[in-house]
């Protein structure tokens, strides 16, 4: 097993009465890439704002490839890159302008700092682009020359603070692919979206978070599996739920059946065949439906699972 | 640090010299003021040669006496006097016309009786009087009028004097009777007559002589142009627009997120703002090598005598405006806020402080208002130099007065500003 390169411990962040961020722990391997889920306000930009030391911590210990975040920031600032979620770039200067600028803030000078230009701009598919304005870019263009800025240095850590906002399908794939060619370089990748087909591509472990909290840390499909084959919502009148609980706890394929409100909710090891049986039963028993949901085992569904909410509601 | 702030420094030199709108307001906007506005006012500053007054004059008079004084007034460097437009001797309508459709500002009228009431015997028992009217146009400011009026008075007592001597002496004489022979009169008015019209005797009698000069410790020796009174002004005017460039520039970090990716990296805010001063600070510099050394090559504007005292100003002037920038990019939280605040502040300022209007010419009160803007010291610097030839030592409590404003501007605007 890799060794850790990140470690949460208890990390709280209050602004006023308010709790951002809930006494969050977790650790981060080497080479990981790790996602961090949640809809807006859940946290998650918070926490990535302290680790990336643009925030400070109120309560609880990180370390950064073995740097204490608060006593050793500089430290941690040499090893982490940063790419914000808005297009952190100068728009009337070049691309090479850009990127040289970055690179001479980190110390990057003369013909090794061009080379670097040069290594990066190709890796994000802007080389032949280098000298033109970013004004003129298209939005995924921008998007590339704003994940290029961040690894001008060659940070061990890459903070990505929902890179994929606003991008056409094509760039966004571009994106994944430079994303998966670093991770196979061996950098350690901290991604944040509210798109859950993203992590469930890149990631290798994942923690949802609401409110403040890490409701689940796992692999996507460890998490996936906490729907098993899938979740059935199925609304009946008060006393039909009643009367067909036993029934369709009985049903095959029916792991668990409780009651939530006026719906009840049903864990299946595979939604479609005991959907079928379900819709039977009902059909003999003469009882309308009022509703159906089924959640697919997907991390989306997981999410809904935990929290009862919409990721991108 | 240094090459961090360099960084910085250099990107956002190269980010200001891509953007034509703010080089128009740097570098184009002043220099404009300084040329259409030096021409505009050359008249107040400049010899009345370069530029002399023209004044109509409608000469109705039936004898020699008024085309006398319109003969003198033409010949003084300060006036053009047309008696004829266009081919035709000037009318009184004619003239009002003319004044109406703005073509011409003032207009003399003498009238007919003119030569006959100067003429007059003193000893007459009725006495005559004549007009001669100054029409002027309204707008006409009364700065402009009173110093015409003043000349034609002057003129006119001369030659009412010259005109009406000969038969106040004959009057005399035969007052005091037959003691006196023909030949002693003649030979007494024929003096007289040379002494009065500015003759014989007039060296003898110029016993008072005005000479213009300056106070002692002023090294002027010539009296300044258009452009050493208005190239000061605009120039500080100009230097203040930065407020605008820097303060909008900082928005524009904040906005775009890059000052987020700054503070990640490995460097100091300190090194930050550091870096973000530095090349407006530069600019301001070269804005002012620009304004005063085309104003000295083009114009042959004096820039003074002590090279060690205009740098001096300059920098401390320039470090004024790049603090007050500072302090509006720490007041300010919206780039629409920054563009409000500038064009207020950098107006009122420069009113108050005499860019536009020199403060001497403001009422007491308004003077010493102006006296807590930055402006007003830098304006008075540069005079110093420039119109009144100090030298280094003058000028240095004026330069430490621009040092006080720049370091009020800094404390307050580090201590305000937020990053994010």
């Amino acid at each position: 097993m890799p060794p850790a390169i990140i470690e949460v411990n208890g990390l709280v962040k209050k602004y006023g009465d308010r709790v951002a961020v809930r006494g969050v722990t977790f650790t981060i391997l080497e080479g990981d890439i790790f996602g961090l889920l949640g809809p807006n306000g859940a946290g998650k930009t918070t926490t990535i704002g302290i680790l990336a030391t643009l925030l400070t911590l109120d309560e609880g210990r990180v370390t950064i490839s073995g740097y204490d975040l608060v006593r050793e920031a500089n430290r941690v600032k040499q090893v982490i890159g940063f790419v914000p979620q808005e297009l952190a770039l100068y728009p009337t200067i070049s691309a090479q302008d850009n990127l040289a600028f970055f690179g001479r803030i980190y110390g990057l000078r003369g013909a090794a700092l061009k080379k670097r230009i040069d290594e990066v701009l190709v890796l994000v598919g802007l080389g032949d682009r280098a000298g033109d304005a970013v004004q003129t870019f298209s939005g995924g263009m921008k998007r590339r020359l704003n994940i290029a800025a961040g690894l001008i240095h060659q940070p061990r850590v890459l903070f990505l603070d929902e890179p994929t906002v606003g991008v056409d399908p094509q760039s966004r794939n571009f994106i994944f692919e430079h994303i998966e060619r670093l991770k196979a370089e061996g950098m350690t990748i901290i991604y944040t979206t509210h798109y859950m087909e993203e992590a469930e591509r890149l990631c290798n472990r994942v923690a949802i978070m609401d409110e403040g909290c890490i409701l689940a840390l796992d692999t996507p499909q460890g998490l996936v599996s906490l729907l098993g084959g899938g979740v059935i919502y199925i609304g009946l009148s008060s006393e039909a739920i009643r009367a067909l609980l036993p029934s369709i706890q009985a049903l095959p394929g029916v792991g668990a059946a409780s009651i939530q409100g006026s719906r009840l909710k049903i864990e299946t090891k595979d939604a479609r065949p005991t959907l079928l049986k379900l819709i039977e039963l009902c059909n003999t028993r003469n009882t309308p439906v009022l509703s159906l949901e089924i959640l697919e085992p997907n991390l989306e569904s997981v999410f809904l699972h935990l929290t009862g909410k919409r990721l991108r509601n | 640090m240094l090459n961090q702030i360099l960084a910085i420094a250099w990107k956002d030199l190269k980010i200001f010299f891509k953007d034509r709108g703010g080089m128009v307001i740097i570098f184009l906007q002043p220099m404009m003021f300084i040329i259409v506005m030096s021409y505009a006012l050359s008249g107040l500053f400049s010899s009345g040669t370069d530029r002399p007054i023209q004044i109509l004059a409608v000469n109705q008079d039936q004898g020699t006496q008024a085309a006398a004084i319109i003969q003198k007034l033409d010949e003084m460097k300060a006036f053009t006097v047309e008696t004829t437009w266009e081919g035709e001797a000037v009318t009184r309508p004619a003239a009002e016309r003319l004044i109406v459709e703005g073509k011409r500002r003032l207009a003399l009228v003498f009238q007919s009786d003119f030569s006959e009431v100067l003429e007059q015997n003193p000893a007459a028992q009725e006495r005559r009087t004549t007009k001669v009217l100054l029409i002027a146009d309204p707008a006409t400011s009364s700065q402009f009028v009173e110093p015409i009026l003043g000349t034609l008075q002057g003129l006119l007592q001369k030659t009412t004097y010259t005109a009406m001597m000969p038969k106040g002496i004959d009057y005399l004489f035969e007052q005091l009777g037959p003691a006196v022979s023909d030949a002693e009169r003649e030979k007494f008015k024929t003096r007289a007559e040379e002494a009065i019209s500015g003759g014989l005797g007039a060296d003898r009698m110029a016993v008072v002589i005005v000479e213009q000069t300056t106070p002692a410790g002023m090294r002027v020796e010539k009296n300044p142009n258009t452009f050493q009174q208005n190239v000061p002004g605009y120039t500080i005017y100009g230097i203040f627009w930065i407020v605008s460039l820097l303060a909008g520039s900082v928005m524009l970090e904040k906005r775009e997120g890059t000052f987020r990716r700054l503070l990640v990296a490995p460097m100091s805010r300190a090194a930050m703002l550091a870096g973000k001063v530095v090349p407006y600070y530069i600019i301001n510099l070269l804005q002012l090598i620009l304004m005063l050394g085309v104003s000295s090559l083009l114009f042959k504007m004096s820039l003074g005598y002590s090279l060690a005292a205009l740098v001096a100003v300059s920098l401390a002037a320039a470090a004024t405006a790049t603090g007050l920038g500072v302090l509006v990019a720490s007041l300010a939280r919206t780039e629409a806020q920054v563009g409000g605040l500038a064009v207020l502040l950098l107006l009122t300022l420069s009113a108050l402080g005499g860019c536009f209007v020199p403060r001497f010419i403001m009422p007491e009160w308004l003077q010493t208002i102006g006296l807590v803007t930055p402006h007003a010291w830098a304006l008075d610097a540069y005079q110093d130099l420039l119109v009144r030839g100090y030298g280094l030592i003058k000028v240095l409590p004026k330069v430490g007065a621009l040092a006080a404003f720049a370091m009020v501007f800094f404390a307050i605007g580090v201590w305000r500003f937020r990053f994010e």
